[in-house]
């Protein structure tokens, strides 16, 4: 019996020796939720010594990472201070400055472009697949959610043209309407929705009598953290006929809106809400 | 102790104890920060040998040397501006932010980040890496210049017309920088609301040729305006009797103040309460005379500035807090007991 316990023990001490060795590669400190997200997902997350703010899934690996701040303040000192060897990151990065003083100390800074697209997002992926070291499995999850993306376009096919309404909260007053050019825009089209505010561009304050006159097929609100959006303060809102027929959900910001790994995820879970609307004109999707 | 046990010292010791704050402030600068540095390792590099780790010397040179500088004169200027004022107005609420200096900067700086795809492109092609500081200098300068020229009547600069005409003049630059905050992009947006609490992480050497010189002459010129401070705090017509010529005094003020903290925005950003707190605290040890005050702020402005960044960027290290939210974090409190303790406005 106690033989048996230190043989276990002394062979998942030799295990996680023989892991370790196999992880001595990069160091990584990854600047974007959505490229954790790809790290992890690749099976790659014990190469992962810091994450900035943005990164919060999945909590359970997380949460045990030094936090860097936040990926458009980079801290130069604390990030040297995890002695990376490769920081990767997007354009959004910055201070431009830091970023270039990071790679003047030896960080192999790699700045990926924004993925507003599917095959922007695959990719991305793949390309982080290549700098974490595991190309075989980025090939994998790529493929994986290429067919997960056609069976919801299959899913959305009669359905599109509809208009959509997307709002992004964090906290009461800080409710805003998403716009053209804006990652919650880069969804509905790559469902082939419409915004249902085709004159605003960016994020904008909400206004309650603009809720109103958008007159959307379906409201998606995408909360900075669960519980953000209290429906009871927007009676505006809840008035629309959207919302009282159910065509609505609310999900967290970055599963939307991050075009990560849960892509397919984020285009399930709008198509859903879509199930039976009936937009002013189903079959002229000629545009 | 009570500011009275403190105001019995004599100047020379209380500059003694302010110079061992600094230098302790410097130290402790120079050695903590989210990359560890060993101490043996600073000495080494002090003393021109190379250390163990060769990332520890890129981290001091190239990162806390000149931070600390940045922080050294940012917080002098910062405090002997607030003196300047607090004499010229003779308020103790007065503030380099007064004069429409800070929100003037602002509204450049503000402008720079958002349209500088844009409408000012040609600005931020032209200027490059420098676009955002020149333009937040320039943005201080013009705005307090038209607060001044406003105040000008008949040869004349009347005080309480500065400060009406700063008051206004910052309500129009605050609108201004809503406007294109408005206007801003999420990026911008978020750039900007950095930009507004301040910071000295980015400083580099470049920064510090650049605003320093600006600084340095606001921090030498200004003790010269010490006397006719002190004969302005019993009235502008008594100055004039004390063979002052008062409206010197003020164009000196104004344009020192207006230079320094334009200069030491442009590079660090807004922060705040350095410039109000700093001469009161100081005012309590070595008295309303400027000869004593104004080079005593410039010591003190320099170590709370630098203690506070070092908090700053060691609370939540690896990440760090901006300096401008730590000031007043740290500073609010401490000024408000110091208040109901001595009831010294």
């Amino acid at each position: 019996m106690r033989l048996t316990t230190i043989t276990g023990v002394a062979l998942a001490l030799l295990f996680t020796l023989a892991a370790a060795a196999a992880v001595a590669g990069p160091r990584i400190v990854s600047a974007d939720g959505a490229i954790t997200e790809t790290i992890v997902a690749l099976d790659a997350a014990d190469l992962l010594v810091g994450v900035d703010t943005t990164s919060q899934y999945p909590p359970q690996i997380i949460d045990s990472l030094p936090k860097i701040g936040y990926l458009r303040a980079l801290p130069l000192e604390g990030v040297l201070s995890l002695k990376p060897s490769r920081l990767i990151t997007t354009e959004e990065a910055g201070p431009d400055a830091t970023l270039e003083r990071l790679a003047a100390a030896g960080v192999d800074v790699v700045e990926l472009p924004l993925a507003r697209d599917v095959e922007a997002t695959l990719k991305r992926i793949r390309r982080v697949g290549e700098l974490v070291g595991h190309p075989a499995e980025a090939r994998q999850l790529t493929t994986t959610m290429a067919a997960d993306i056609d069976k919801v376009k299959a899913f959305m096919a009669g359905k599109t043209d509809a208009r959509v309404l997307i709002l992004l909260a964090a906290g009461d007053h800080g409710v805003m309407l998403a716009g053209q050019d804006t990652a919650a825009d880069a969804l509905l089209q790559a469902l082939g929705l419409r915004n249902a505010l085709a004159n605003v561009s960016g994020y904008k304050p909400a206004s309650r009598e603009a809720l109103l006159a958008a007159k959307p097929d379906a409201i998606v609100i995408a909360e900075a953290r669960p519980g953000q959006f209290r429906p009871t303060d927007w009676p505006a809102l809840t008035h629309l006929d959207a919302w009282q027929k159910g065509h609505r959900v609310t999900a967290n910001a970055m599963l939307l809106l991050g075009f990560g790994p849960r892509l397919p995820e984020a285009m399930q879970t709008v198509a859903a809400i879509l199930v039976n609307t009936a937009p002013g004109n189903d079959t002229a999707h000629a545009r | 102790m009570h500011a009275e046990d403190v105001r019995r010292l004599p100047a020379p010791v209380s500059y003694a104890v302010l110079l061992i704050i600094l230098l302790g402030a410097a130290l402790l600068a120079l050695s903590s920060g989210a990359y560890p540095v060993a101490i043996d390792d600073l000495l080494r590099m002090f003393t021109g040998n190379t250390p163990d780790d060769p990332t520890a010397e890129l981290v001091l040179w190239d990162i806390r040397i000149p931070r600390l500088l940045l922080g050294l004169l940012t917080g002098a200027v910062l405090a002997v501006s607030g003196a300047l004022l607090q004499g010229l107005f003779r308020n103790p609420l007065a503030d380099p932010g007064l004069i429409g200096v800070s929100s003037g900067a602002a509204l450049a700086a503000v402008a720079v980040i958002v349209l500088g795809g844009s409408g000012l492109a040609g600005w931020s092609a032209l200027a490059g890496r420098w676009a955002l500081p020149l333009a937040a200098f320039i943005g201080g300068s013009v705005t307090t210049l038209l607060a001044w020229r406003i105040a000008r009547r008949q040869g004349q600069t009347s005080v309480a017309l500065l400060l009406l005409a700063g008051i206004a003049i910052n309500a129009i630059a605050g609108a201004g920088t809503g406007l294109l905050t408005f206007y801003a992009d999420d990026n911008a947006l978020r750039s900007l609301t950095f930009w507004t609490m301040g910071s000295l992480a980015h400083a580099r050497w470049e920064d510090l040729w650049l605003a320093g010189p600006w600084m340095l002459v606001t921090l030498i010129v200004a003790p010269l305006l010490a006397r006719p401070l002190d004969a302005f705090l019993l009235g502008e017509p008594v100055a004039g009797h004390m063979g002052y010529s008062t409206d010197w005094v003020k164009r000196g003020a104004i344009v020192l103040a207006a230079l320094g903290v334009g200069a030491a925005v442009a590079v660090t950003g807004l922060i705040g309460f350095v410039g109000l707190v700093i001469p009161h605290l100081l005012r309590q040890i070595f008295g309303a005379g400027h000869r004593l005050l104004l080079p005593a702020c410039a010591l003190g402005g320099g170590a709370l500035l630098v203690l506070a960044d070092c908090l700053a960027r060691v609370i939540v290290a690896p990440a760090e807090l901006p300096i401008g939210l730590m000031m007043a974090l740290l500073g609010g409190p401490f000024f408000l007991m110091l208040l109901m303790r001595n009831r010294f406005v």
